[in-house]
């Protein structure tokens, strides 16, 4: 199923603005100038954002709306970025967060 | 630092209905909003609103919003969005963080309107992706453009579950399941009757165990509880799903109060800690006052009269109008208040079971239960008579205030009355146009036009249907029943998108005449099996 | 005048639960098990716990776990959520990087 809304049954056609790609870790995707960047992630069919820094645990989008910030992941280079929030920009750098830091570490390790 | 008459911490409904009425006063007035759009929840809001012509009753939650913005920026009141408000002080000062700095402003009067926040609820795997909030959902549908799954389950029965599980249904996911623990539906009636006809099937007494999945949501298995909320073994029922959206309430988000040293009460019926204030919105700072969601739970109508009450008072507080104008401007709005704080659904009915309507009909438990009224329960309330040609039958057995189905026929065929939360009457003496006009307007979708004289042997059924892809004429399908069972054969007749609709779409169906007040809904497709 | 807990109250031996695991702090990933084990330990308070376990100290700020955690406590100590006092609001409302909270701006127009 086409994640993407192109016409509401109330809202009509869905604006959006210029496609643009970003980098997700080592691929590279499509989304809209502005958008959030969760959404964008979401029509490219990803659900997980970042991995928790005592479990290791995969996380997501959940609120939304800026509040949970369970959705946040490391963004050209800056880490506990909303991505939900965040309006995506043409050549972004987007990478699964791991812990609570930019630093990459697979797994649940010991605290960094 | 820069002083305004009054500082509104919050761009939603409430925060600019109370910016616009202080600005017609004459204040100074800047709202300041966390977010990058204006309008709170407004702007996800797809369906009309309840309620009668002062409060927008029939206009869709976004269209509001849009008005507001309108009237505020003509009226010259400044928004500033991503505009953080980090803390009120002393002396009623503020300060807010906007992009990387932060600024500090004075107000004469402050009016906080910060909302409410999702509850959450705690289960097996709820940290899983594909959890989401019920608000969530919405925010990705309505202003992501994003479907948020493509099955889900919804749990919770409120008002927020019932409206937010249509509109998933409208974006295209299959709603497997509503869930709540609860042993009756506790949003309106109406909005539970317009899923289960399209064929949702409801649990009421039912938790989720666990959700699965490994990386995200792969599926959820509920159960059926006890009166004290135990499991029951053996009543597992599992579904595969993508995403579970969580529909278990708000709560104030009234913390920069209690911060600032404001008195505060834990309230359960007004959602959790709130301010204590006023029949104004004065809070026990002076010239601090709140509107809207962060005072009390409640909805966007009330909230924009709590906002517009607040705007008149800070006026008042600052000598801009005075007491006669104060009393003689909220006299009207605290009675519009009032009327929305009556009926079926009002705080001080919460929690009881009403056997009977104010008239004295019996209120159906086989609707708060299941979702549904039978057929045998319909035929008893006033909306509802047997009559030769077209004719409107009113499906809508709850008091709630609401009454756009009276202004909206021609003939004068339904009636309210003063009373907004009297269920409508079919006044048999007048005579339906069939025009459809009363079909669309009711926020509920609980009206239906019907002719048992279509043709020999057939009768005729329009009904309201917001989904894409619309029907045409001519097409065959499925009727289904207000439980979402298929029960005959359907052919379209007509279909009417006239503008006056608004985007509520009438589909008059043919269907076999003993039919006539069981069919409710189309589904179209191959006709065999 | 803030409401103060019995802390003379016997709450009888720590009883482990079916649900322990569950996570409920989502940000510091505390589970249901841990803060009932800080109430047997002496916790008493919202404060309390917080401070003990961290929970409502994560990135979110208590946003999404306040009302459980609360909850959690309540039904362990045995009493009423209207009895325990509430958990502590302070500025900012929002969290703010430090360097972004020392960078005070000139509003345009000041007094």
């Amino acid at each position: 199923m086409n994640a993407r809304i192109i016409e509401h049954p109330i809202l009509g056609k869905i604006e959006k603005g210029r496609l643009v790609e970003f980098s997700y870790n080592d691929t590279k995707l499509n989304g809209y100038e502005g958008e959030p960047i969760s959404a964008a992630l979401k029509a490219a069919g990803v659900m997980v954002h970042r991995h928790t820094q005592k479990q290791g645990a995969p996380r997501g989008v959940f609120c939304a709306i800026g509040r949970c910030t369970d959705c946040v992941m490391v963004v050209d280079g800056k880490a506990n970025v909303r991505t939900c929030i965040t309006p995506l920009t043409d050549g972004m750098i987007v990478q699964t967060q791991y812990g609570v830091s930019a630093k990459n570490h697979q797994g649940a390790e010991e605290r960094s | 630092m820069k002083r305004y008459d009054l500082i509104v911490v919050g761009a939603g409904p409430a925060g600019l209905s109370a910016a616009i009425e202080a600005a017609k006063c004459g204040l100074q007035v800047i709202v300041f909003d966390e977010n990058a759009n204006p309008g709170g929840q407004l702007f996800k809001q797809v369906h009309k609103f309840f309620g009668s012509k002062e409060h927008k009753a029939k206009i869709r939650g976004f269209r509001i919003g849009e008005q507001l913005l309108v009237e505020a920026n003509q009226l010259g009141v400044q928004v500033v969005l991503n505009a953080t408000v980090a803390g009120l002080f002393q002396d009623k000062e503020i300060t807010v963080r906007i992009n990387d700095g932060i600024y500090h402003y004075k107000g004469d009067t402050i009016i906080v309107a910060t909302g409410a926040s999702e509850n959450a609820t705690a289960f097996e795997g709820w940290t899983l992706p594909g959890v989401i909030g019920a608000g969530a959902a919405q925010t990705m549908m309505n202003l992501h453009g994003i479907v948020p799954g493509s099955k889900v389950l919804m749990l919770g029965s409120g008002n927020v579950g019932l409206v937010v599980s249509y509109q998933l249904l409208q974006v295209g996911c299959e709603v497997v399941a509503l869930a709540d623990a609860a042993p009756r539906v506790g949003g309106y009636g109406v909005h539970a009757a317009k899923l289960t006809r399209t064929g949702v099937p409801f649990y009421l007494s039912h938790t989720i165990i666990k959700a699965e999945g490994s990386d995200c949501v792969t599926g959820v298995t509920i159960g059926a509880v006890d009166k004290a909320w135990k499991l029951i073994p053996g009543t597992e029922k599992h579904f595969a799903v993508d995403t579970i959206c969580v529909a278990v309430g708000l709560s104030p988000m009234a913390q920069i109060l209690s911060a600032a040293g404001c008195s505060m009460e834990e309230s359960q019926s007004k959602g959790g800690y709130v301010p204590v204030c006023d029949e104004y919105g004065e809070t026990s700072i002076a010239g601090v006052f709140v509107a809207g969601d962060v005072s009390g739970v409640e909805e966007a109508s009330s909230a924009m009269i709590e906002g517009r009450i607040a705007g008149i008072a800070v006026a008042e507080y600052l000598g801009f109008i005075d007491k006669t104008v104060l009393t003689q401007k909220t006299l009207e709005l605290e009675s519009a208040l009032s009327t929305l704080r009556q009926g079926m659904f009002a705080i001080e009915n919460r929690g009881k079971i009403l056997e009977k309507t104010d008239e004295g009909y019996d209120v159906s438990l086989h609707l708060l239960q299941k979702g549904y009224l039978t057929e045998e329960e319909v035929m008893q309330y006033p909306g509802v008579t047997k009559q030769q040609g077209v004719h409107a039958v009113i499906e809508c057995s709850q008091n709630i205030p609401c009454n756009p189905c009276q202004d909206a026929c021609p003939k004068q065929c339904i009636k309210v009355g003063d009373n907004i939360t009297s269920l409508p009457v079919i006044d048999e003496a007048a005579v339906c146009i069939g025009c459809g006009l009363c079909v669309a307007a009711c926020s509920g979708q609980a009206i239906f036009l019907v002719d048992e004289n279509y043709e020999d042997g057939y009768a005729s059924i329009t009904l309201p249907y917001e989904f894409l892809p619309l029907p045409a004429k001519g097409n065959a399908g499925w009727a289904l029943d207000r439980s979402g069972q298929k029960v005959c054969k359907a052919e379209v007749v007509k279909v009417n998108t006239a503008s006056a609709f608004d985007r509520t779409n009438l589909l008059t169906i043919k269907v076999p005449v003993e039919m006539a007040m069981k069919a409710r809904f189309f589904k179209g497709g191959d006709c065999h099996a | 005048m803030r409401k103060i807990n019995d802390r003379s109250r016997d709450l009888g031996a720590f009883v482990p639960a079916d649900d322990d695991q569950m996570i409920i702090c989502r940000c510091e990933e505390i589970t249901k098990g841990e803060i009932r084990q800080a109430v047997h330990d002496g916790m008493f308070t919202l404060t309390e716990v917080r401070r003990y376990l961290r929970t409502g100290m994560g990135l979110c700020q208590g946003q999404t776990c306040g009302k459980l955690v609360k909850g959690i406590i309540v039904r362990e100590l045995g009493t009423a959520p209207a009895e325990l006092e509430p958990a502590f609001s302070r500025v900012p409302m929002r969290p703010i990087e430090m360097k972004v909270f020392a960078n005070e701006q000139e509003v345009q127009g000041d007094e």
